[in-house]
């Protein structure tokens, strides 16, 4: 049993006098956090099913017969696409990988907020709420797998609440088209990022331990 | 010169003898078979609500001569009825396949020409050699967040229909179901069976896009299914079968996260193991092997005196030492 030996060694070399101190603390890192991070888009893509579809009929029909397949407009192309050309995806190395899915969720949070301070019913407005907590809850756990790995967050928009530039729809129609892409495209990334972090799962070891050397009086 | 000809089933058919004049004199043959003249309207042949027996192969030769002036093949049949649609991916990410028929025949050949769209590009659906009525398509995007439409026109001579189909990426995922199903009894348990199966072979990666299982079983006398989802793995140890029961087991299979189950596999039976009946080692049965065995053994004088627990001597004592160990041989046999 490898654990076993690890914490006999651990606090075999704790012991050593002459080395500096080791705190031996076995830190569960990257390994767990990636199946976190996959357990977490299981759940928002279970949430957005219900939510997806209490927002499609409050936008009425078209929107929300189930054979709607409307052309992609150019003004859809600002939602951050999941869409990707299979060998790149398949070579994609693992900061890549996490990164697209760092910085699509960072920006689909920012449209969905906008979308909360505009629909009507006080039960969207609830639904949508929990919903960006818990799409908010996603995009630091993959932050956090980038840092426990060592990559460098993307610079992004994280903050503001509404994306610089963002040109408003000239009317109605197209206001309720954008918020359907919107919807498609979070969830064509919720199924996306499963495949990403099933991926992710097998490349990093299921626990990473990580050794912190406290130097005490050298 | 001879052609085919292609008629509805219940319509009315009129065979002109080729550039023959409607009064000249004309004998019609209907694959060999004179027709009797009654059918013939001067030199036409008239057929009325012309049904599948009728085809065949019509010849007309000119009255006196016997030469035959013109032949056609008759093939009676239906324009096609709507045709039945089925797309699905078995093997997700390459690819899709869909497969059709029609659900009623039309008697005479069709042609099917199937058409794939994808946001505004034309894809190609190859045609698969065996089966038939069967393409495929590799997927050169991934996680498409645009349908795909796929329209199947079936022609005939007789008329032309249509189907169409929009659906996902993600929704007509369904693997093939698991391969190499076995049950197998565990020694010395009587209430357990090891299932294992494998992955189908026609899903690509099951590395990237796992599979998970669905176990089904129930000894044969009962109607109600027992059930087990398991998330990995290709093997599992069911503990509660009942012993000595012999079980019926099929697994399926799903990609974990997207699509739908496989069907069920090929069924697998087995029985929990069972232990050896005890009641051949008792003592009644030993005392019987042992005067089978006396009996025809014709053991010496001496043997039937250890039998009957007297001991005479230290010779003696060798003696039912031996003998006792030939009970112990026959009584090992016996089991």
């Amino acid at each position: 049993d490898s654990w076993g030996i690890f914490t006999f060694l651990c606090a075999a070399l704790c012991n050593l006098p002459a080395l500096p101190a080791l705190n031996c603390s076995e830190e569960l890192g990257a390994g767990q956090s990636i199946q976190q991070t996959y357990d977490l888009t299981r759940y928002l893509e279970h949430q957005l099913r219900t939510l997806a579809g209490t927002y499609l009929n409050y936008l009425g029909p078209p929107f929300n017969e189930p054979d709607f397949n409307p052309p992609r407009l150019a003004r859809a192309e600002r939602v951050p696409s999941a869409t990707v050309d299979l060998d790149l995806w398949r070579g994609l190395t693992d900061n890549a990988r996490l990164a697209a899915n760092y910085r699509a969720y960072s920006r689909l949070l920012c449209y969905l907020r906008v979308l909360d301070g505009q629909v009507g019913t006080a039960e969207l407005r609830h639904r949508l709420a929990h919903f960006c907590a818990s799409l908010q809850g996603l995009v630091l756990s993959i932050g956090g797998v980038m840092s426990s790995l060592g990559y460098p967050l993307p610079a992004g928009p994280a903050g503001p609440p509404a994306p610089p530039g963002a040109p408003a729809a000239p009317n109605d129609f197209l206001k309720k088209m954008d918020d359907f892409w919107l919807l498609k495209e979070l969830q064509t990334w919720l199924w996306r990022s499963a495949k990403d972090f099933n991926r992710l799962k097998k490349k990093v070891p299921p626990a990473v331990v990580t050794l912190r050397l406290e130097a005490r009086g050298f | 010169e001879s052609h085919i000809q292609y008629e509805r089933v219940g319509a009315d058919v009129t065979m002109k003898c080729g550039s023959m004049d409607w009064d000249a004199a004309v004998t019609w043959t209907a694959n060999g078979t004179d027709i009797n003249e009654s059918r013939l309207n001067g030199s036409y042949l008239i057929l009325k609500n012309v049904d599948l027996s009728q085809s065949g192969q019509y010849s007309c030769y000119e009255g006196s001569s016997w030469h035959l002036k013109y032949q056609t093949y008759l093939r009676v049949g239906t324009p096609p009825t709507e045709p039945v649609l089925m797309c699905r991916s078995n093997n997700y990410p390459k690819g899709f396949y869909c497969s059709w028929h029609l659900p009623t025949p039309t008697y005479i050949p069709n042609s099917f020409n199937i058409s794939v769209i994808h946001g505004t590009k034309d894809m190609v659906c190859e045609k698969d050699a065996i089966p038939k009525n069967r393409c495929h398509i590799r997927y050169l995007q991934l996680f498409s967040t645009v349908k795909y439409k796929v329209t199947l026109t079936v022609t005939n001579a007789l008329g032309k229909n249509f189907t169409t189909l929009t659906f996902d990426e993600f929704a007509i995922v369904k693997p093939d179901p698991p391969e190499s199903v076995m049950a197998k009894p565990v020694p010395n348990n009587p209430r357990r069976l090891e299932v294992s199966w494998q992955n189908p072979s026609s899903w690509p990666d099951p590395e990237s896009f796992p599979l998970k299982f669905f176990l089904r079983y129930r000894p044969l006398i009962l109607d109600q299914w027992q059930h087990v989802e398991l998330s990995d793995g290709t093997s599992h140890t069911i503990t509660d079968a009942y012993a000595g029961k012999e079980y019926i087991i099929q697994v399926a299979a799903k990609d974990n996260d997207i699509g739908t189950w496989s069907d069920w596999s090929v069924a697998v039976h087995a029985t929990p193991w069972t232990e050896e009946p005890k009641h051949l080692t008792t003592e009644a049965q030993i005392t019987e092997t042992t005067s089978a065995s006396t009996s025809s053994f014709m053991a010496p004088p001496t043997t039937k005196i250890c039998d009957k627990g007297a001991v005479v001597g230290s010779g003696a004592m060798a003696v039912c030492w031996t003998a006792g160990l030939v009970m112990a041989a026959y009584s090992v046999l016996f089991i």
